[in-house]
């Protein structure tokens, strides 16, 4: 037996040209962690003055673009703020349909983390094109699925990426029957894809990690929270968006310029799972029926669930998107008028990788004072670096660099597209003392 | 289902729009969508450009490259040639080529797939293509429009 403990120092200094760039620095000396840290560089942060001076039928258009891949969650969180300051009372059709929107972008951005991001890591694989050799069926299942998203994104917001669809007060404009009808059709055809996929992801072996830790997620009355409800936690909160702050601050830590969001000065996980451990029961039934046979087990407290959690919202959102357009009668108006009105507002909804709220402060002619975005990204950061701390001591830290490497990167991709992506760009430099 | 399919690839910033500026210009030599041909502007797809590979004869792809060559220079690529990089201008990783190697691996590709590169430089948010851009995107529009035009007639 070796006695004598390496040091190690993995720097990961590049996570770069996407919407959470961000870096890790870990440290080992003596079989101890001594160094570990996330560095996220995360743009929303400019966004935010970028909003000020805009008109509110500037800002859906304009938060959309805080992310390539989530557009309709900041679209979806800013006219929710914006609607509960001016009084606005949404017909039940754009009510519907901001929900099946939102269902679009969970499906899209969910089967691309699964399949393109995060799979390959249980598979061997360094890429989604090595995962393609080996499991090609379910990688063009993945693919459709994603398509599939991205074409509802497209019925309501004419584009997936970037979506100019929605509005103050409703919609722009209200997608054709005829549209409606094709696309429900396809959503019918994609359920059993949406089963297998679920008994696919159950089936792939994770590592066995069990971790205490907060779950932060909206929670509504009688859905699946997605685009409405309470912002509730595993320790019981169950409060309004109005008041975050009350509860949860955000902080600046030396080494990064994203900030670090805290719930009672502890770290705490939104996403995936912790929508699935505090809401899996307004699953549908036949979802639960899956679920039960998959094997997991509510709550979970081992992230690497997360993928799995990720399959069941992507059946999820088909059945509801689904259920919200069997009767879908074109409106008539796809909007209802607005009067702006001075004041502070806010906004809560569940992005695919975690809990979005926006503040924002108006004038009465309806332009902004200032806004404030809180992202999943940086609320999760905090808890990522715990998972690695503690994930790490799990897994053992005298396995090869590049295992250990491996095994940072697989936690990081647990959470949030962005990061997951970014990290297959990973440099990394080791030093033994 | 449209025979041919060409795909300008670009994003908004400076040199980068090579891809879009190429299909404005063939748009301009006459070349637009019918029956046969399909022409589009595609903002940095991902694995969304895979769906666009499929069921089509012949597939046009035209995209920024960055190989420290000479600004402009255009380049063709065969699929065995199909040029690596680290780190490109894509969205979430998955760029140009990595979509075309998972269309390969899942059986996606047309029959024949042309790779048109177009040398950038700095690429800078908000500014205008170079003039040797602009000039480079107009030539190889032109080739593509001849090539096309011997293709369908033959």
């Amino acid at each position: 037996m070796n006695e004598q403990k390496r040091t190690v120092a993995i720097h990961v200094p590049v996570l770069t040209r996407v919407e959470g760039e961000g870096a890790l620095d870990l440290r080992i000396e003596n079989g101890e962690i001594t160094e570990l840290r996330l560095r996220i560089f995360e743009p929303p942060r400019y966004f935010e003055k970028f909003l000020e001076g805009h008109s509110y039928t500037e800002v859906p258009d304009m938060v959309a673009r805080i992310c390539g891949i989530c557009p309709v969650a900041y679209q979806a969180t800013a006219v929710q703020a914006l609607e509960k300051l001016f009084g606005v009372e949404l017909d039940p059709w754009a009510q519907a349909m901001r929900r099946v929107f939102y269902c679009g972008e969970w499906i899209q951005s969910h089967s691309l983390h699964i399949h393109l991001l995060a799979a390959p890591d249980y598979f061997g694989c360094n890429s989604a094109i090595e995962l393609a050799r080996i499991a090609p069926d379910e990688v063009r299942r993945g693919l459709r699925i994603q398509a599939l998203g991205n074409e509802l994104m497209e019925l309501f917001g004419a584009r997936s990426v970037h979506p100019v669809g929605i509005r103050v007060g409703g919609f722009h404009g209200a997608p054709a029957q005829s549209k409606v009808n094709a696309t429900r059709d396809k959503l019918r055809a994609a359920l059993p894809e949406a089963e297998a996929l679920i008994r696919w992801a159950a089936g792939i072996r994770v590592p066995q990690d069990d971790q205490s830790f907060i779950s932060v997620a909206m929670r509504h009355t009688s859905d699946y929270a997605i685009e409405r409800g309470q912002i509730v936690t595993s320790d019981g909160l169950n409060i309004g968006s109005a008041d975050f702050d009350a509860h949860f601050a955000e902080h600046h830590e030396p080494f990064s310029t994203a900030l670090f969001s805290t719930y009672h000065q502890q770290s705490y996980l939104v996403g995936p799972l912790a929508r699935l451990n505090l809401n899996h029961d307004h699953l549908p039934e036949h979802v639960k029926a899956l679920l039960a046979e998959s094997g997991l087990s509510l709550p979970s407290r081992n992230l690497f669930h997360s993928m799995l959690a990720r399959s069941v919202e992507v059946l999820l959102a088909l059945h509801e998107a689904l259920r919200l357009l069997e009767d879908y009668r074109l409106p008539d108006s796809p909007y209802v008028d607005v009067t702006p009105r001075a004041g502070v507002t806010t906004g809560c909804t569940e992005a695919p990788r975690g809990m979005l709220w926006h503040r924002y402060e108006m004038d009465d002619k309806g332009y902004v004072v200032n806004a404030r975005i809180v992202p999943p990204t940086s609320q999760n950061q905090g808890r990522i670096e715990e998972d690695l701390r503690m994930s790490l001591m799990n897994f053992g830290l005298d396995h090869p660099d590049d295992a250990l490497r491996l095994h940072c990167e697989k936690v990081i991709r647990n959470y949030d597209p962005c990061i997951s992506c970014a990290t297959h760009f990973l440099r990394m430099n080791v030093e033994r003392g | 289902m449209s025979r041919v399919r060409i795909l300008g690839i670009g994003s908004p910033s400076g040199d980068d729009q090579a891809g879009w500026l190429t299909v404005d210009a063939l748009r301009d030599a006459g070349v637009s969508d019918n029956d046969q041909v399909f022409i589009e502007k595609l903002d940095r797809p991902g694995a969304n450009l895979i769906a666009l590979l499929e069921n089509a004869a012949w597939v046009i792809v035209v995209d920024a490259t960055h190989s420290n060559s000479q600004i402009g220079r255009v380049q063709r690529f065969g699929q065995e040639d199909w040029p690596d990089y680290q780190q490109g201008l894509s969205s979430h990783g998955l760029g140009v080529i990595d979509a075309l190697k998972l269309a390969c691996e899942l059986g996606c590709l047309p029959a024949k797939l042309d790779l048109y590169g177009i040398e950038i430089g700095e690429v800078v948010p908000g500014e205008v293509p170079g003039r040797c851009i602009q000039a480079a995107t107009r030539q190889l529009a032109y080739l593509i429009a001849n090539d096309l035009q011997q293709t369908l007639a033959a």
